[in-house]
């Protein structure tokens, strides 16, 4: 057992991790933060998407100990002051969740290719998108919304 | 007359939930005092064993250990037939059959614990071909015939219709298995509520169904027994069977405690049906002008080592290896054969996704063969309002097949598209202006 510092959505925090923890376990049981979920555990599927230091990560390939002193943000820190993020309004309004397994994954991918890039094309949202499987394969729709949660962000009065 | 939902763009109710990572899936569901399942599957495809989990059960913080022994009711389940143990009993059928549930204070302790568990496998003959699971001397998997269905049409006089063809295009066309790969594995809770009510929390496509199986197996009434489905992470027809429902409320039950069970992904391949792998051997024959004559057909699909759906897929199978097109003459045998392998069952297309690899490729050789279009021997054969189908079904609502052709063939040759990539934002605004306030505030 060791004791950790983590900012976790906007919060500093202290956890006891094991050392054979990976962050993906603590954010889902130390934290009590389900939306990050859990499809393969080996990196492949991406619906552990977290953003660590405002870098996309998959938290089944990242240890407990590596994100101490860092800062994490999970699904649950995306919108501010209780409403939603542009981007998981987007979602929304083009019915890009089916099932709604990818959907945290997919808006944390969303999130990181937008703080790079605020006006993606559609094969650049398709590439920020490629590690996030949705196996409803409502690929269409997701980017739709990505594009559309980009236009509203440089335009906010419309 | 006015309508609320056809022709509106209406939201989903569970888009807000599941947006802001606050739907529940089963694997996200704790309760006090849980308990933490781990299941033991087999290693062999078909095999006698026995079984000791006496090592497993003295370790620290296991508190027992689940075998068919442990089952109070009917130790069977299934969508058709009841052909699957909850756990075996002594047999295994397939890599992946449940042989053991381990219950513990800590999912670590379950899974340390499984390797504990002593089995001694005693090999049986396996079949993984189904035509040689047919033959008479095969391997019985179940102990009866192997052939659980046999589907046949006959229609008109296909042996006359070959004498008199132009063409006759003949061979032998293979799919594989597929898994759904839906993105949330397994997982689930059970627990006994203050009024005895046994409830179990999974995700699945059939509640109604799971619980005549779990009530069965626990030889409780039906309405002694409550299933949640909670938010459900895709299925596409593999989350049909059950497949951790009856040990977490044999479990539930037994231990008095809640108990919680996740697979991951490997696991979550052994659990599941697959897509039929199915053989369709083909004989089709056309007039000089490209009507088609006959076709007779022979579908064998692998069921694996369990029923399933295997009826109503195979039945499919067979009703659309005519492809959708007019023949006059047919002949098929359909057939769902049990084998040693992963079983299969339902997913997406339920029969109907294997046929046109067969029935399409017998119309691009046919049109090969009399120098035709491949676009114009479709349309000579299509079925259009007021067709018969094989199995003489009248067609008597909307066939637009042509249509669709239209459309295929207008895009085939249409020159290749310009990258539309850098107007993509300036498209989509222009396709949101076309589809009136679908965008607006009003549904925000
Ligand atoms: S669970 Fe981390 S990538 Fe699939
Ligand atoms: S919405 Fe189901 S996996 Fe993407």
């Amino acid at each position: 057992m060791k004791t950790i510092n983590m900012k976790i959505n906007g919060t500093e925090r202290q956890i006891e991790i094991d050392e054979n923890e990976r962050l993906l376990d603590v954010i889902r049981e130390g934290f009590h933060l389900t939306g990050t979920k859990e499809g393969c555990g080996e990196g492949e599927c991406g619906v552990c998407s977290v953003l660590l230091d405002g870098k996309l990560v998959n938290a089944c390939m990242i240890m407990a100990f590596q994100a101490a002193d860092r800062e994490v943000i999970t699904i649950e820190g995306v919108g501010k002051d209780g409403g939603l993020d542009p981007i998981q309004q987007a979602f929304i309004d083009t019915g890009a969740v089916q099932c709604g397994f990818c959907t945290p994954g997919m808006i944390l991918s969303a999130k990181a290719l937008l703080l790079k890039n605020p006006t993606p094309s559609k094969q650049e949202i398709r590439r920020g998108i490629s590690g996030n499987l949705c196996r409803c394969t409502g690929y269409e729709k997701i980017v739709e919304a990505v594009a559309l949660a980009s236009d509203r962000m440089r335009n906010p009065e419309q | 007359m006015a309508f609320k939902v056809i022709g509106e763009n209406v939201l989903r109710v569970d888009g807000h939930t599941k947006v802001t990572g606050g739907a529940k899936y089963p694997a996200d569901l704790e309760m006090d005092n849980m308990l933490y399942g781990k299941t033991l599957r087999s290693i062999k495809a078909h095999a006698n064993f026995t079984i000791d989990t006496k090592k497993a059960e003295s370790i620290e913080g296991v508190v027992g250990v689940l075998t068919a022994e442990d089952i109070p009711g009917k130790n069977c389940h299934g969508v058709l037939f009841k052909d699957h143990e909850a756990l075996c009993e002594s047999k295994v059928r397939r890599i992946g059959d449940p042989m053991a549930v381990v219950i513990a204070e800590s999912e670590r302790i379950a899974s340390k614990a499984l390797e504990s568990i002593e089995v001694v496998y005693e090999d049986l003959e396996a079949v993984f071909d189904p035509e040689e699971a047919m033959k008479e001397d095969a391997p019985k998997i179940h102990g009866v015939d192997n052939t659980v269905f046999h589907f046949k049409i006959r229609r008109g006089d296909v042996e006359k219709a070959f004498e008199e063809a132009a063409v006759i295009v003949e061979d032998t066309y293979y799919t594989g298995a597929v898994d759904h790969a839906f993105l949330q594995p397994e997982a689930g809770i059970a627990y006994e509520e203050e009024d005895g009510t046994l409830t179990v929390v999974a995700a699945t496509q059939y509640p109604h169904f799971d619980r005549i199986d779990i009530a069965g197996a626990l030889g409780l009434e039906e309405e002694q027994v409550r299933i949640i489905n909670p938010a459900v992470g895709g299925a596409f027809g593999g989350r049909e069977d059950l497949t951790l429902q009856i040990h977490l409320a044999v479990a539930a039950k037994k231990f008095q405690r809640p108990v919680k069970m996740v697979y991951d992904r490997k696991e979550s391949f052994l659990a599941h049906c697959k897509r039929h792998p199915i053989t369709m051997h083909c004989k089709t024959a056309a007039d000089k002008d490209g009507k088609l004559l006959a076709l007779k057909a022979r579908i064998v699909g692998d069921t694996g080592a369990y029923a399933s759906w295997a009826v109503n897929v195979l039945r499919k199978a067979g009703v659309h290896i005519t492809g959708p097109y007019e023949i006059p003459n047919v002949w098929v045998d359909s057939y769902a054969v049990y084998t040693n392998n992963p079983f299969s069952g339902a997913m997406r297309g339920f029969g109907a996704t294997q046929p046109p690899i067969a029935h399409e490729q017998q119309m691009d050789r046919i049109a090969e063969k009399l120098g035709m279009d491949p676009f114009t021997i479709r349309r000579k054969n299509l079925f259009s309002l007021g067709s018969k189908t094989a199995t003489e079904q009248v067609l008597k609502e909307s066939v637009p097949l042509g249509r669709c052709l239209d459309a295929l063939e207008a895009a085939m040759n249409e020159k290749p598209l310009p990258d539309k990539d850098i107007n993509y934002l300036e498209d989509l605004k222009a396709q949101q202006l076309k589809k009136e306030g679908f965008w607006n505030e009003k549904i925000r």
